[in-house]
């Protein structure tokens, strides 16, 4: 079955932009009210503890305003407690993941966005804003409360990527998909902003804003998102690549190009989800969902789980605990913490977009991820002997951004588009939502034990050995796709002495 | 006599009238609490009686109430202060618990009653106490510092007039925390409270949050906006 449209050169039609933008916005507002919780953690952590005293002095009076909430004794027991409901959001949120992924390949992904990003709203209203306007401070609420909204949000992600991959084909994937997965530090930007303009009325209202904000945009993707061209009856372009690589005997995973340099081929529309045909196939239904073990048997997938996995950890520990640590370790303000840690986010904004950039050119990614990692490692040795000058610690923040929080916008969206879609599925197996759960899962498992041994290690060694902590992960992710940066630097030598031995 | 007596009752109607309206509802407490703690009324001779007399004040039990009133055109009855004075002399108290009640009395006089020693924190919140008569053996609450006049005379101790605690230079330990300041609140007590803007627990909150102003525009340019795209986007999907 052919659609009479098929065979046009799609245009970018508005419908792109609106399909980018909403996608871009959903995840935008996602990662604000995440950012939320981590800026106001010197707020919660006074609000849940009663005021600190010399043993020899008494106890400051009137006790309502100075002593009366005691859900922690101290403001160690609050943050080992914080550190461990991020773990638990995250492990709950890998869980969702590997789950969500499978479903998204299989069901409405409107309806899931936005089921997911309405259902989190609310979760974190009655989290941050219903429990202090009700005075009632529970451990246990807290802890279900963050394990719904793990699952919850879970949800957005593969949605958004299995959307962005059906509007957007392979040609200048790396550059659109960089560019967009911008939204995850806009997201942070955006959060650090919000929540230290309204930290001063108090925490409650700064999850207020945020969960109102999140909701609204469930709305709005509700009413206004098209999730695949063909409902509205258009077709994705035809594949032709953004230039025809030699397919390598040994390269498993020919990223640039895939099958176009095949005679024969033929674009046909297949439910709105870009296929190509090999040859004399015989037309066929809707393509299958892969199954799950499938998926991460699929070459690439592990390593790049694995090694997301360590880089996640770092990414996330920055995201968690940045303005906590400027704060406890600077002394500076909170709302002050919050503004300067935006600019780790600047930097992994511009890192990802320049790096996909760099990484199209080369037609090759595990290298540059190489090379960008041993120089966050550098950067991280920078970064934890800062001064106390504020602008010297912004620019060290934004140089450690660059080089950690640009691979791993790569492996979350580029990579993993990449890999969703690659040779050996051979078009027959609809796999992107689910290898994107599997290596965003897989980095958030990672992501949530870092968390809690991230606050453990504070607690009893202090700072500096976090820091060092952060370095031996970052060598961790290096040592996992070390096979895969073999293999393509050797594809590259061989390439090399090939054009060399033409001319 | 006859006349006294019924001016008197006048007065003691309409104090009750003004004290229901002004909310006085802790001195009906007093009233029959404290006041009647022990029995027969303000000794004569003791510095209550004498305060009492010289001010015209109502006597009630062992309560002096003294009837000041602070005139505003608008509110005359919401003007009116109540200042309350304590003579529980004599009485053959051994033990004192809980003065709680008569938190805003001026005079409290606790003279020749056994009493063998005083918990500090009984005078937490008598933020008017001037004159305190306790028997010789005890001493003033909050230290000889805290009060303006110590003075011992026979039987009974003096304490006048309560100095403020915020003032002092020997204190030096007294640092409140961010967003308050000290206010004192008993002879050797004092609290933090938050100053200006600042609200809620810690003094943390500064103003009020403008709900209006945020979430109306947000409500209606997430209705606009909806809108906007379902017309421009999905007004013609097909399901798929």
């Amino acid at each position: 079955m052919s659609s009479p449209c098929c065979g046009f050169l799609a245009q970018y039609t508005h419908h792109h932009l609106v399909a980018f933008l909403l996608t871009f916005f959903s995840y935008v507002l996602l990662h604000a009210s995440r950012k939320t919780f981590s800026n106001v953690k010197v707020s919660i952590s006074a609000q849940w503890t009663p005021s600190v005293q010399n043993a020899s002095s008494p106890a400051f009076s009137p006790g309502e305003t100075w002593e009366e909430n005691n859900l922690f004794a101290d403001s160690d027991g609050a943050t080992l407690f914080l550190g461990v409901l991020d773990t638990i959001f995250l492990f709950s949120y890998a869980v969702g993941l590997y789950m969500s992924g499978v479903i998204g390949d299989r069901m409405n992904l409107r309806y899931v966005l936005s089921f997911g990003l309405c259902g989190s709203a609310i979760v974190e209203f009655v989290f941050g804003t219903l429990t202090e306007w009700l005075q009632f401070y529970n451990i246990y609420l807290y802890c279900g409360l963050w394990v719904l909204n793990g699952l919850l949000q879970s949800a957005v992600w593969p949605c958004v990527v299995a959307v962005m991959g059906n509007w957007f084909g392979k040609s200048g994937r790396g550059f659109v998909f960089g560019l967009w997965s911008a939204c995850a530090s806009v997201g942070n930007i955006l959060g650090a902003f919000l929540a230290s303009s309204v930290l001063k009325y108090g925490y409650e209202y700064a999850f207020l804003v945020t969960s109102v904000l999140q909701f609204a945009g469930g709305v709005v993707v509700f009413f206004g998102l098209l999730t695949s061209p063909k409902e509205v009856g258009l077709c994705l372009e035809s594949e032709t690549g953004l230039r025809p690589v030699e397919k390598d005997a040994d390269s498993h995973r020919p990223l640039m190009s895939d099958e176009e340099d095949e005679e024969g081929s033929e674009e046909v529309c297949d439910g709105g989800y870009y296929t190509i045909r090999q040859g004399d196939e015989e037309p066929r239904e809707t393509p299958k969902a892969i199954g799950f073990c499938q998926a991460f048997c699929l070459p690439g997938v592990l390593p790049y789980s694995l090694a997301y996995a360590c880089l996640k950890l770092v990414n996330y520990s920055f995201f968690f605990w940045l303005p906590f640590y400027l704060s406890r370790n600077f002394g500076w303000k909170e709302a002050q913490a919050d503004r300067l840690s935006v600019w780790y986010d600047v930097g992994g904004i511009i890192g990802g977009t320049i790096q996909g950039l760099i990484s199209d050119f080369m037609g090759k990614r595990a290298p540059v991820l190489a090379v960008s990692l041993l120089l966050a490692m550098g950067a991280l040795v920078g970064y934890s002997h800062s001064p106390p000058d504020q602008v010297v610690n912004a620019a060290l923040l934004a140089t450690t951004g660059f080089f950690i929080g640009g691979p791993s916008n790569m492996i979350s969206s580029a990579i993993s588009a990449d890999l969703g879609r690659q040779e050996a599925l051979r078009g027959s197996q609809e796999a992107l939502a689910t290898v994107t759960g599997i290596v965003d899962g897989t980095g958030s498992i990672g992501a949530a034990a870092g968390q809690y041994l991230v606050s453990v290690i504070e607690s009893k060694l202090g700072w500096m050995f976090v820091f060092y902590f952060f370095i031996v992960m970052t060598g961790c992710s290096i040592v996992f796709i070390l096979p895969l940066i073999v293999t393509e630097i050797r594809a590259m030598w061989r390439e090399r002495r090939a054009r060399a031995q033409e001319l | 006599m006859t006349a006294g007596h019924s001016q008197q009752n006048a007065a003691v109607v309409l104090l009750f009238i003004h004290l229901c309206f002004s909310g006085g509802y802790q001195l009906t407490e007093l009233q029959v609490g404290l006041c009647h703690l022990c029995n027969g009324t303000v000794q004569n001779g003791t510095a209550v009686s004498q305060f009492c007399s010289a001010s015209a004040g109502l006597i009630d039990g062992r309560c002096c109430l003294l009837r000041k009133e602070n005139i505003r055109d608008a509110d005359y009855i919401i003007g009116l202060y109540v200042s309350l004075s304590l003579d529980l002399s004599n009485c053959s108290l051994s033990r004192v618990e809980d003065l709680q009640d008569a938190f805003s009395a001026t005079t409290i006089d606790l003279s020749l009653n056994p009493i063998v020693n005083l918990d500090d924190s009984l005078f937490e919140g008598f933020i008017q106490l001037a004159n305190l008569i306790l028997p010789a053996n005890l001493v003033c609450p909050g230290g000889n510092a805290s009060w303006d006049k110590v003075k011992v005379k026979g039987e009974t101790h003096f304490c006048e007039g309560q100095k403020d605690i915020c003032n002092q230079t020997g204190y030096l330990s007294l640092n409140c925390p961010e967003n308050s300041l000290c206010v004192p609140y008993g002879p050797g007590f004092f609290q933090c409270s938050c100053v200006d803007a600042f609200r809620g627990y810690k003094c943390l909150r500064e103003g009020e949050f403008p709900i209006i102003q945020v979430f109306g525009p947000l409500a209606g340019s997430t209705v606009l906006v909806s809108i906007l795209l379902w017309l421009t986007q999905r007004r013609k999907a097909i399901s798929v």
